[in-house]
């Protein structure tokens, strides 16, 4: 049954995937200024917005593996794996974000990158949340993670500053979609849909991986406990 | 063709091909660490009996 509905679940993405390119390639209409390269926006924004959400779900992990080690390890190890899924399945999007952005802002801008608000924090963001990866990779002992949740809430500090940099600061990256005061928004319908099935198809995407991921950290602790009350038997 | 219009095109199709090699890269490194784990476990299950 549970396989079924994972198979279910994943037949459901990919269509929503396949759905998703197709609206972004072919029924979206070529904005007039930025012509076919604004369709890069299809990908970027959505990855975005996942990589928030993820980071989010780091950032709630976190905090709950700092609640509760103390007095309820089985929930500490829980909250520790969602901290660690949230971190790396939002490091792999905002990993497309860094990439595509500066793809578009080649043709738009006609320059790779600069170091306005928005990009540099952005990359700040993704250096914190690599630096919590290594850190959780190479770095051994019982403080490894609650040092990894310190850094892990440190990092989801910068969200709201990249969220909010084009707003604080004049940047040179586009105003915001959503949010941004009256002139901001996504007049065509077509432009419309065709953002809002990528957000739904990328959405759906990184949650199939989260909970992937999610399940491999949690194989891993209970592994690693047996293994070590394996080493306490012998 | 418009030669601007075909470094559009070339730009586009590099950030979507860029875009799903990592994703698609991500999943199958998710896919092998997996795979590595399941072994581990199972060997390890073996010695212990």
């Amino acid at each position: 049954m549970k396989k079924a509905a994972i198979g279910l679940y994943a037949t459901i993405t990919v269509a929503l995937m396949i759905w998703g390119f197709y609206q972004a390639i072919y029924v979206a209409p070529e904005e007039q200024t930025m012509h076919e390269v604004q369709r890069i926006f299809y990908y970027h924004v959505p990855s975005a917005m996942v990589a928030f959400l993820f980071f989010a779900i780091s950032l709630a992990g976190s905090i709950g593996f700092l609640a509760f080690r103390r007095n309820r390890p089985a929930y500490a190890q829980i909250s520790d794996a969602w901290a660690l899924a949230g971190a790396e399945v939002g490091v792999v999007f905002c990993t497309v974000v860094l990439i595509t952005g500066p793809i578009w802002g080649r043709r738009a801008w006609g320059i790779w990158w600069t170091w306005d608000a928005r990009l540099t924090t952005t990359l700040v963001l993704w250096l914190i949340y690599v630096s919590y990866l290594l850190l959780r990779r190479f770095a051994a002992g019982p403080q490894m993670q609650t040092l990894a949740a310190v850094l892990g809430i440190f990092g989801a500090l910068d969200v709201p500053i990249v969220y909010m940099s084009n707003r604080w600061w004049r940047t040179q990256h586009p105003a915001p979609v959503f949010g941004g005061g009256p002139d901001s928004g996504i007049k065509d319908p077509a432009m419309l849909a065709a953002f809002g099935w990528n957000v739904l198809a990328w959405l759906a995407w990184g949650v199939l991986i989260l909970a992937l991921r999610y399940h491999v950290e949690r194989q891993h602790q209970k592994f690693a406990a047996q293994e070590a009350q394996d080493a306490l038997d012998a | 063709m418009d030669p601007r219009a075909i470094l559009d095109h070339q730009f586009t199709a590099a950030a979507y091909i860029i875009t799903w090699a990592i994703q698609l890269g991500y999943l199958a490194w998710l896919a092998l660490k997996w795979r590595a784990q399941k072994r581990e476990a199972s060997r390890s299950t073996r010695n212990s009996r």
